[in-house]
């Protein structure tokens, strides 16, 4: 945990550092219209990177604590994170063909089954409800256009 | 602004939120609320974030209804979690769990269900009267200001974060900053000039707030719930006669936890940067600090389940009170519905009372409404809530996740938003564990706009001279009472003795 603090404070910092460079393209003085576009953003990023130097400070010299050091997440952690983790972005980087309601029901059958382990009965059953009734509450009752992907459009409108 | 002014808009409002459609969505709304606070892992600021974009085709007054019935029906639903599954469903009502689920343990979940609902009641409504008798001339006061004493209200509200938001005060103070930041993410304000957007034609609308505060709270709490496996065991419960009965005669006993706690409830909410959160821990400790049986806290005293419920929902009321008069949240929940008075077309701070007269008493009116609507559907209601913790998580995370993509996408109808969604989920899950705290970064992203012009204007004023802020008594004194509290944890930690930290402010 202290390493993933000292790691993550430097990432901070590396970020704050492209923000000054990204406000430094625009007129950070003073202008015709009194303070220029790039003088908050300017002084904001410069400030926030010192604050990211002080934490960075900081968390080394926090002393190793007595035993074990507690890893940033556990191992046995990584399964069950990475299982809700990796199929959302499958999903949202094929969302295009597959929509939400489409990506959503896939998502959710998975889950289901590899991590709540249900019968395949209700996985099918609560899988194909359950996107079924967010479609017609968020289509139909509240008119909210989602991407529905290329498999719905098909299935709906033939196209 | 005299007391019959008052009165007479009192009325207007009850009569506002009394019309059949907003009375039909206040009960909506406490519903959701109370669903969304039983469950964990799906919060009051999240909840809200998500019904956010619901609200788009309503008229302004029905949609903050809504958004504030959500918000009474989460901070009660979080009790029912807490006394009955011994987690709570919210972070206010992490306290509640101490001596909450030790009385259901004992066979008598229907009292402490009861002294829960009760005293969340009467610290909501005696918040409620203060709130209607200060917010108005709250408002006319604010009326006065310019831009350099909005810029040092706007300083004072993330001072507080850092001075009174426990927690890291360094961490708080980057997190402030990154906010800001963020929100100059788009395009200059004054000179309508594209910044900040790294050359991304999609960032040229600015990172929405609602698509990172839904990454943020939603994704980030799921990632965190998934990693500690949540097993959900609980005790069935249900609130009778017998219980209403033996809870209301022991009522009098409490008067003073109650009085305590609503008071210190709602100036910890007025304050901004604190919330329903820190109030309930400082009124729990407070209860048993004057207690006369101090060890019988935390083996199901009842007044231990009183005390945190009072000052929560107080804090829940007071945290309105800046956001409806000055335009600045007192909690990232409120946070979340100000970012909805923009997309409602509304200009939040002191002319709202002067030229939105139905959306601000509709919204004052339909408290006192839903308050007591409230406490009769969750005294009744319990079973049916509770049978909601029984929905099992493998079906209930991606249920959330699902839900998290329609209300993210909603805002703008750009894929590009769905990525950062999800981005945020992983740095909210990355910044909880490093215990950086989230409601500074919220608040100031949904600020940072009305900031930067306020500064900018006031370098105007003051033909770029610092000094304007020097020169107006009212901004002097904000910037001043502003430096105190970011010195105060500094000055804390030169004297040696850095008092135990409360928990880190994460919603509320």
């Amino acid at each position: 945990m202290r390493r993933a603090d000292t790691a993550f404070a430097l990432l901070l910092v590396v970020g704050a550092a492209i923000m000054i460079r990204e406000a430094l393209r625009l007129p950070i003085a003073w202008t015709a219209i009194g303070p220029g576009a790039g003088f908050f953003p300017f002084w904001l990023s410069v400030g926030v990177a010192f604050q990211g130097v002080i934490i960075l400070i900081r968390s080394l010299r926090v002393p190793a604590p007595p035993g074990r050091e507690v890893p940033f997440v556990e191992p046995e952690a990584w399964r069950p994170l990475l299982v809700a983790f990796l199929p959302m972005v499958a999903v949202i980087a094929a969302i295009n063909y597959l929509g939400i309601y489409i990506g959503g029901a896939l998502y959710l059958a998975g889950y289901m089954i590899f991590v709540g382990r249900h019968h395949w009965t209700s996985v099918i059953l609560i899988s194909i409800l359950l996107p079924l009734g967010l479609f017609l509450i968020f289509e139909r009752w509240f008119l909210l256009p989602m991407p529905k992907g290329l498999i719905l459009e098909h299935l709906l409108f033939g196209r | 602004m005299d007391l019959f002014s008052v009165f007479g808009n009192l009325l207007y409002g009850l009569g506002v939120a009394l019309t059949p459609t907003n009375l039909t969505v206040a009960f909506v709304g406490l519903i959701l609320g109370t669903a969304i606070g039983v469950l964990p892992g799906l919060g009051g600021t999240n909840g809200i974030a998500l019904l956010l974009p619901l609200t788009f085709n309503l008229p302004p007054t029905s949609a903050i209804i809504l958004l504030a019935s959500v918000y009474w029906g989460a901070l009660f639903g979080g009790a029912i979690t807490s006394i009955l599954f011994n987690i709570p469903g919210e972070p206010w009502s992490v306290a509640t769990t101490f001596d909450g689920h030790p009385l259901a343990q004992q066979g008598k979940p229907g009292i402490a269900l009861t002294a829960a609902f009760t005293s969340s009641f009467l610290g909501a409504a005696v918040s409620i009267v203060l709130f209607t008798f200060f917010a108005p001339p709250l408002a006319e006061w604010a009326l006065r200001f310019g831009p350099p004493e909005n810029f040092a209200v706007l300083l004072l509200a993330f001072a507080t974060f850092t001075g009174l938001g426990g927690g890291d005060p360094a961490k708080a103070l980057f997190m402030t900053g990154l906010g800001l930041l963020l929100s100059t993410v788009g395009f200059d304000i004054v000179s309508g000039q594209p910044r900040m957007n790294f050359g991304f034609v999609e960032l040229q609308s600015g990172v929405s707030f609602i698509v990172i505060a839904i990454g943020l709270f939603g994704l980030g709490e799921i990632f965190l719930t998934v990693e500690e496996g949540l097993r959900l065991r609980g005790i069935a419960g249900r609130v009778g006669f017998r219980d209403l009965w033996e809870m209301w005669r022991m009522l009098p006993r409490f008067w003073a936890t109650i009085v305590r706690g609503t008071i210190l409830g709602f100036w910890i909410g007025v304050l901004p940067g604190t919330g329903a959160t820190p109030a309930s821990f400082m009124s729990y400790g407070l209860a048993k600090q004057f207690s006369k049986h101090p060890e019988r806290f935390g083996k199901g005293e009842v007044e231990g389940v009183v005390a945190p419920e009072t000052a929560a929902h107080a804090a829940g009321i007071g945290a309105l009170l800046p956001m409806i008069t000055l335009g600045i949240p007192g909690s990232p929940t409120a946070a979340v519905m100000l970012a909805g008075f923009f997309i409602w077309g509304l200009n939040p701070g002191a002319l709202l009372f002067q030229t939105q007269r139905e959306f601000v008493w509709g919204l004052i009116g339909s408290m006192y409404i839903t308050n007591v609507l409230g406490v009769l559907i969750v005294l009744t209601m319990v079973p049916v809530f509770a049978a909601i913790n029984r929905i099992p998580f493998g079906v209930l995370a991606p249920l959330i996740v699902i839900l998290s993509s329609i209300g993210a996408f909603a805002v703008n109808n750009q894929v590009l938003d769905l990525w950062i969604m999800l981005g945020s989920g992983v740095l909210g899950y990355v910044f909880k564990k490093l215990k950086y705290p989230l409601a500074p970064l919220v608040v100031a992203l949904v600020l940072g706009d009305m900031t930067e012009q306020a500064l900018r204007q006031s370098l105007i004023m003051g033909q770029g001279s610092l000094l304007i802020f020097v020169t107006r008594p009212i901004a002097l004194t904000f910037l001043l009472a502003g430096l105190f509290l970011f010195l105060l944890p500094l000055v804390r930690g030169l004297r040696g003795r850095r008092p135990r930290a409360p928990e880190p402010v994460t919603a509320g």
